[in-house]
């Protein structure tokens, strides 16, 4: 665990400006084979202290690998001289932020650090499994990767902390020959979340099933059909509902993004989606259960809370740092995190999901005569106007109310606002996903999640 | 500075050796950030960073293992050494793990080292100014301007020892058009350069970046689907390339076998017409990687020459284990040879098509089908430049399009990191709504 040598420092805070001092440790273990080549066998550290230091409206930051009482000190006074030089050239007139509640919230637990044997072996069970089992597969690749956050925080005003977020997965991928003698590829997460490895991962049979289930999807996939292109009505599966939560929704109500230009800019308190929708960027505990990866404070000392986004499809509000809170008039929910000890805090999503409905999977099936039931995605884009597009890798036809052949590679596109505006159904149960990253100038991971939604985007066919 | 770099690499190379590898490799680098940041078009930000690294690979046995930290004190070198074996040890035996031979040790020096910290800070306050009065529909979400001065070392066992002391300043604008409620798609450009003597807007295609994206508030739908030609805009043709150089050329596609160029090298791939170069040395490219990840000491190559595949870009370790030819660099900075017609000559001879300045699409499968929406694009119809697109999607096939070129343009954008002309390919799939 780190030492502190953050709380002794608080003297040196100067008045009149918000200052953060941060120490950091973020740790990833990683093993990838390759049709049974160890091709990837890496653990990384990254370990350092940052300060920032608010002031007329503008803010400072230093950072150095180093972690000592001198360092400390340091990065804080380069932070302050940064902010001396921003303030004297681009001073916005501004005081410190409101003030809020202090605190502490103490979250951490010591890391149980697996060895990386226990990875590679875990990975070489199920990679001679997979060989034996399915000769015919062009190539297979098993990855187990594992990660860490662990910050303790010191702030001028608000809440202290000291917590850590580990979180650990592995991946199957899989390529076969199609029919028409072209590659098709398939990948799923296999278990995992968070926590680490060894919490997480106890027997490598237990995992036998889920790899014969994706066998079983990507043997139909090489015999699906793509997609007919054009505005259809659809099922999005869970993972893909939480795709659109975080990428073409969660973004656009980020307030940096906002002040950007944003299209959520114009939309505050307006309808953006059917009634049926209810969006929520969730801190730590999401429908009475943990959230995939929980946060209780932010990097800028806000105790965490839930930032409740669309309800009952009016956009009620927007993700905000300290400062964006004060500018919208609305109340920080500790979205402001760091990826590294380098990074200064950006406001960023933590746990973004659509909250299920009232609707059974197989009505919603049932209800559609003719279109599609989209299940993964490897991918997601989105624009600041809510334009969206994610690439579908695995999915069914419908037809006359029942699944049909399943579906080659595609992708869909639409306009958040618009496709949300024609949600009819929404499942009573949620997928939730957390094993990747989110980019922003910074990586992070984040959690995202929703139920199955009935409603029309355009697919783009082949 | 450097001297001591050097010598870190070197002990941890040979803390390596004493904890019980048979090969070893270490890289080490010191790097010291001024950032600027604006911020819904306002300053918000300046940063200063101090980063370490270090990065230790062991073989034992044919066995690799890699640790890499922030850290490079006496004690942290020798515990990582050990964590190093450690994992090495997990591993399986693979005989075509290696590093580079010894070949003749250099200490390079490039770019401008120091920053001007108060002229960088003038430079974005022009900038700032010149968007603001020259694009005033234009909102920067964000704009960063950075210097990096970078220290840094790679020792293996057979003695290799290269060092590089290097500094260059990078701008990075990410920003989009309105109009009352009406806004364009938003749009990031950037560039590497070596000194401060000209304004940033005079850089790479900012400028244009910035034209363009103003003229993309008001945009069109295409109606129905049609085949026609798609003009990829220069920054733009690095992420098309990229499925190119990894999945067809690259380590990805070959070691798994999904490549379809895999029996390909030495055979026509492309139109005769395209030469990819990877070339860090070309004199456009700023602080272009002098030794590769693996120790070597990095020169230009073409993957594609005149149409023909020429090599792939594969790591030594891809290279022993499949014996081909190992890339010549690692880097991704990519120069395309430019065509002799000007682009709007290429753009006068298209009936019906597209110009794409930024494509949001799925990964591209293996086999190079790729689908995805064109995002700050125009219509070209009757051999004109007509209003710009949105929900507007592109389909086709990444290999087969290579085969299909219309034309090269004269015009190339050098943007300090790749070196790029507009391209045009007939056959692409465009559908609107």
């Amino acid at each position: 665990m780190i030492q502190d040598l953050l709380t002794d420092k608080k003297y040196l805070f100067a008045t009149g400006a918000n200052t953060e001092l941060r120490a950091q440790r973020n740790l990833t273990r990683r093993a990838v084979l390759l049709n049974g080549d160890l091709i990837g066998n890496v653990r990384t550290e990254q370990f350092g202290v940052s300060a920032r230091v608010y002031e007329n409206g503008v803010y400072g930051f230093s950072s150095t690998a180093e972690y000592t009482d001198e360092t400390v000190k340091d990065v804080l006074k380069a932070a302050s001289e940064n902010a001396a030089f921003l303030a004297g050239h681009a001073g916005k007139g501004k005081g410190p932020h409101k003030a809020m509640a202090n605190g502490r919230s103490l979250t951490a637990f010591d890391l149980n650090d697996v060895e990386q044997r226990t990875y590679i072996e875990f990975i070489q069970t199920l990679d001679n499994y997979i060989a034996q089992k399915y000769p015919d597969l062009v190539s297979r690749t098993v990855v187990a990767t594992a990660d860490s956050m662990e910050k303790l925080l010191c702030v001028s005003n608000g809440t202290d902390g000291h917590s850590i977020i580990p979180r650990s997965y592995i991946y199957v991928m899989m390529t076969i020959m199609g029919a028409d003698g072209k590659p098709v590829e398939l990948y799923k997460v296999i278990g995992g979340g968070f926590g680490t490895f060894d919490r997480n991962f106890s027997k490598p049979e237990a995992y036998f099933e889920e790899i014969d289930k994706l066998y079983d999807r990507i043997r139909q996939k090489a015999e699906g059909v793509y997609p007919e292109a054009g505005s259809k009505t659809v099922i999005m599966g869970g993972i893909l509902s939480g795709m659109l939560a975080h990428e073409a929704v969660g973004h656009t109500v980020e307030a940096d993004l906002v002040i950007g230009g944003s299209v959520a800019g114009s939309c505050l308190n307006k309808r953006v989606g059917s009634e049926l929708v209810t969006l929520v960027d969730f801190a730590h505990t999401a429908l009475g259960k943990p959230t995939p990866l929980p946060v209780y404070v932010d990097d800028e000392g806000t105790a965490a809370t839930d930032a409740l986004l669309i309800k009952d499809g009016i956009l009620v509000g927007y993700m905000n740092s300290r400062e964006t809170a004060e500018r919208f008039n609305m109340a920080p929910t500790g979205n402001a995190r760091a990826y590294l000890f380098s990074d200064e805090p950006l406001i960023r999503m933590r746990n973004t999901a659509v909250l299920p409905g009232a609707s059974k999977l197989e009505d919603m099936i049932a209800s559609i005569d003719d279109g599609y039931y989209l299940t993964d995605t490897n991918n997601g884009q989105a624009d600041t106007t809510g334009e969206f597009m994610y690439g579908v890798t695995f999915g069914y036809e419908i037809k006359k109310g029942k699944l049909g052949r399943a579906l080659l590679d595609t992708t869909i596109s639409g306009v958040a606002f618009d496709m949300l505006k024609t949600v009819d159904m929404v499942s009573d149960e949620m997928i939730w996903a957390s094993s990747g990253m989110c980019g922003k100038k910074q990586p992070m991971p984040v959690g995202m999640g929703g139920p199955a939604l009935r409603c029309r985007v355009t697919i783009g066919g082949r | 500075m450097i001297e001591s770099i050097k010598k870190t690499a070197q002990s941890a190379v040979t803390a390596l050796q004493n904890a019980g590898a048979d090969k070893a490799q270490a890289n080490v680098s010191y790097t010291i950030t001024h950032e600027f940041n604006v911020d819904g078009g306002e300053f918000s930000l300046f940063r200063t960073l101090f980063d370490k690294s270090l990065a230790m690979t062991a073989i034992q046995g044919g066995k690799k293992g890699t640790v890499a930290q922030n850290r490079y004190d006496e004690e942290t070198i020798l515990a990582s050494a050990q964590a190093c074996l450690e994992a090495a040890a997990s591993a399986q035996p693979d005989e075509n793990w290696d590093f580079a031979p010894l070949s003749q040790n250099e200490d390079f020096v490039q770019g401008e080292v120091k920053p001007d910290t108060d002229k960088l800070f003038a430079r974005c306050q022009e900038l700032m100014a010149a968007v603001r009065a020259r694009f005033p529909k234009i909102i920067m979400e964000q704009m960063i301007v950075s210097h990096k001065e970078i220290y840094s070392a790679k020792a293996n066992s057979y003695g290799s020892l290269f060092s590089t002391h290097e500094g260059y300043y990078e701008v990075s604008l990410m920003f989009s058009g309105h109009e009352g409620e009406k806004a364009s798609s938003f749009f990031g450009s950037g560039v590497i350069t070596d000194n401060l003597d000209r304004p940033f807007l005079e850089l790479g295609s900012l400028e244009k970046d910035l034209s363009d994206v103003e003229k993309q508030i008001e945009t069109t739908f295409v109606e129905g689907k049609f085949e026609g030609t798609m003009v990829v805009m220069p920054g733009c043709v690095a992420s098309l390339f990229y499925t190119i150089l990894s999945d067809f050329a690259g380590e990805g596609g070959l070691l798994s076998g999904t490549s379809p160029w895999k029996e390909k090298l030495g055979e026509k791939v492309a139109d005769e017409r395209i030469t990819i170069s990877l070339a860090p040395l070309d004199e456009r490219i700023v602080c272009g990687n002098r030794v590769t990840g693996e120790g070597f000491r990095a020169e230009n190559f073409d993957v594609i020459q005149n149409g023909k595949l020429n090599a792939f870009v594969l790591g030594l370790y891809a290279s022993n284990k499949l014996k081909l030819p190992r890339g010549k660099n690692d880097s991704f900075n990519v120069v395309m040879a430019p065509g002799d017609k000007p682009i709007e000559e290429i753009i006068a001879s298209i009936d019906r098509g597209i110009l794409v300045g930024r494509f949001s699409g799925g990964q591209p499968a293996s086999n190079g089908d790729f689908s995805g929406v064109a995002k700050n694009s125009f219509l070209i119809e009757n051999g004109k430049i007509g209003q710009a697109l949105s929900e507007t999607m592109i389909s086709g096939n990444m290999a087969d399009m290579l085969n299909k070129l219309r034309g090269i343009s004269r015009e190339q954008v050098a943007d300090g990191m790749m070196v790029l002309p507009y391209l045009a390919f007939d056959g692409i799939t465009i559908s609107g709504k």
